[in-house]
């Protein structure tokens, strides 16, 4: 294997082999003391609790009511739980409009990429032809091209094709931004299933796009769920580029984010309580998704 | 590297290299047949088209826009901006704000950097060492902090470091003899940026850490446990069997935060208010500022030229890593 297998045992291990590796996960288990074992779990307990530190304290931000939210002796528990900043979060202007704009954004990139991406990865896993190579390296290329330094021209384009403060300029923006990625990770999928399936089916008469309808495009279903889950993840993020192009009625929630905290100081309950709806779909997402995304990340290389 | 796929480029390079990763079973490595024919053109052909059109044309409009003077003058009439040739550049390269940003930008890279690579390998190593309980709980929070937009991230930490109200400064001021009442944390650089830098090591520890783990699962526990019984001590297995292992791994993590770390923006961005001081400019921001605040768009697109030649270094390394993954399946 020469990608990091980060995911599953790979396929060819015999079920004994996998029960084991399941029980004992690698840990080896010669020369250890019980004492370091005690150290060891100490620090990891201390690690988790410093990391989820953060996420705590918006939680507990955003139940808080106004007055303990200021009080100067933060309170680390809200003595009268409310959810008060929800509900104005709900009510701040702009924000169930750009609740729904981010929504549809999203959801028109995800789609779109996901169609283009399919085909050009089919092109890729399953065709040898002269320019294959050309094709992977542009792949790869443009994934890493940091989107943000080509924001001045593309600003500039959709300006003059009338598409800047629209829906669909960035829609298609967000389309080619999780493109390469969508193109890359599709074609590992479809790499993974096997070529015999695709020449049996031949020899039993399928022609090559029925084998393309019938077995690979079944076959890359779950790569599909996970690719395309990442893309939302990836469009539902961004807020620079939107922030950028269009005006605050046409915004995604990222973007509500960030400015609604330079209106007259910072409130600090709402703000944190609409940043909890504004995640809640990604962290759902991302949970469902998150033994193929170590995996994904390697391989496919996304930028971050 | 070729990048033409021809008969007389496509055998000699790599000897050996695909064959030995064949799935065991296909001993004869089957010489696949070249199709001829449209189909694969047709099928990236709207993938290749939405790349052309939406990163190609930005691409080369940006390097010629950097060669031209475009105010907002000419972006509200459309004429064509003037041509100034290398002025942009002369202008960029003689500024000493310019370097200082370069500077910043590479020191902060360089640091966070090495802060989360350690930082992500040693939880990583933890984790192959605790018990599976523990290792669960760290997982599992590591998954909630990877899962949190980054912009939100970010905003958690503004409000975290708040001068007036912020949990930090109460947290501090609690140690006997320190007093951090409405400590700003952000007129000194020093402190500002090691706040920056916190966030970033915070937010990045988890992709690292779980990256890393997945490919400790892989080092043979057999070779370390031989290892202990021949009397090696852990510092010495690790350097010289885990370690050598997971090499490849590693330098695929390090190259990738490198390239996100390098392009810093959201946080410098959410935690100075959309208005980064001189001192919390990165290059990512500084472009951004002169182009969109300044209406500056010709000398925006010259930094973010400079920007993208600098980073090519490293996205060239990336890319040949991952273009033989491609090439073997």
């Amino acid at each position: 294997m020469v990608a990091p297998a980060a995911g599953p045992a790979p396929a060819s291990t015999a079920p004994l082999r996998r029960r084991r590796a399941k029980t004992d996960d690698g840990v080896i288990t010669v020369g250890r003391s019980r004492s370091g074992t005690i150290a060891a779990n100490t620090a990891g307990i201390v690690f988790g609790v410093i990391m989820l530190f953060p996420v705590y304290w918006v939680l507990n931000t955003a139940f808080k009511p106004a007055d303990e939210v200021l009080a100067l002796e933060p309170g680390f528990w809200p003595s009268n739980p409310t959810f008060d900043n929800f509900v104005s979060a709900f009510k701040a202007p702009l924000f169930l409009k750009d609740m729904l704009n981010g929504v549809i954004v999203t959801l028109l990139a995800v789609a779109g990429a996901l169609v283009v991406g399919f085909l050009g990865a089919l092109s890729i896993a399953r065709f040898s032809f002269y320019g294959r190579k050309a094709i992977i390296l542009v792949v790869l290329v443009v994934q890493l091209i940091p989107f943000l330094s080509l924001l001045i021209p593309l600003f500039l384009m959709l300006q003059s094709a009338d598409l800047t403060n629209s829906l669909i300029g960035v829609s298609i923006t967000y389309l080619v931004l999780i493109l390469p990625y969508t193109v890359w990770t599709l074609r590992g999928f479809i790499s993974g299933i096997p070529r015999e399936l695709d020449e049996a089916a031949m020899i039993d008469g399928c022609t090559r796009a029925q084998v393309f309808w019938r077995i690979i495009l079944p076959l890359t279903g779950p790569g599909l769920v996970a690719t395309s889950v990442y893309g939302f993840i990836q469009a539902w993020n961004e807020f620079i580029i939107i922030n950028t192009l269009n005006s605050p009625d046409k915004q995604n929630l990222m973007a509500w984010l960030l400015q609604n905290q330079t209106t007259r100081g910072t409130a600090w309950g709402p703000l944190m309580a609409g940043a909890i709806i504004t995640s809640i779909p990604v962290v759902i997402f991302f949970l469902i998704i998150q033994r193929n995304i170590a995996t994904g990340l390697t391989a496919g290389a996304v930028k971050g | 590297m070729s990048v033409v796929d021809s008969p007389a480029t496509r055998r000699p390079r790599d000897p050996g290299g695909p064959q030995q990763n064949r799935v065991p079973g296909h001993a004869a490595p089957k010489r696949r047949k070249r199709d001829s024919g449209r189909t694969p053109w047709l099928l990236a052909l709207p993938a290749l088209l939405l790349i052309a059109g939406l990163l190609g044309y930005p691409l080369v409009r940006m390097v010629i826009l950097s060669f031209q003077n475009m105010r907002l003058r000419e972006l509200l009439s459309g004429r064509t901006p003037p041509w100034v040739g290398f002025d942009q550049y002369t202008r960029v390269l003689t500024d000493s704000v310019f370097w200082s940003v370069v500077g910043r930008t590479v020191a902060f890279t360089f640091v966070s950097v090495l802060v989360s690579v350690l930082f992500g390998l040693g939880i990583a190593l933890l984790m192959r060492r605790v018990s599976r309980g523990v290792r669960l709980f760290m997982i599992v929070a590591m998954m909630f902090v990877w899962a949190l937009p980054q912009l939100v991230a970010a905003q958690i930490f503004r409000w975290m470091t708040d001068s007036d109200f912020g949990v930090v400064n109460y947290l501090i001021d609690l140690l006997p003899g320190v007093s951090y009442q409405n400590h700003s944390w952000f007129v000194n650089p020093w402190q500002g940026w090691s706040v920056i830098t916190t966030l970033v090591v915070w937010a990045g520890i988890p992709f690292l850490a779980i990256t890393l783990n997945a490919g400790l699962t892989q080092v043979p526990k057999e070779l370390l446990e031989a290892a202990t019984v021949d009397g090696a001590t852990a510092w010495q297995a690790l350097r010289n069997i885990t370690l050598p292992i997971l090499k490849p791994l590693i330098m695929i993590v390090t190259t990738l935060s490198v390239i996100w770390n390098f392009g810093l923006f959201t946080q410098a961005w959410v935690l100075r208010d959309g208005h980064p001081e001189p001192q919390f400019q990165t290059l990512a921001t500084y472009s951004y500022t002169q182009a969109f605040g300044q209406s500056r768009y010709s000398l925006g697109s010259a930094i973010a030229v400079i920007t993208v030649i600098l980073m090519l270094g490293v996205m060239i390394f990336y890319i040949r890593q991952m273009f033989r993954i491609g090439e073997v399946d």
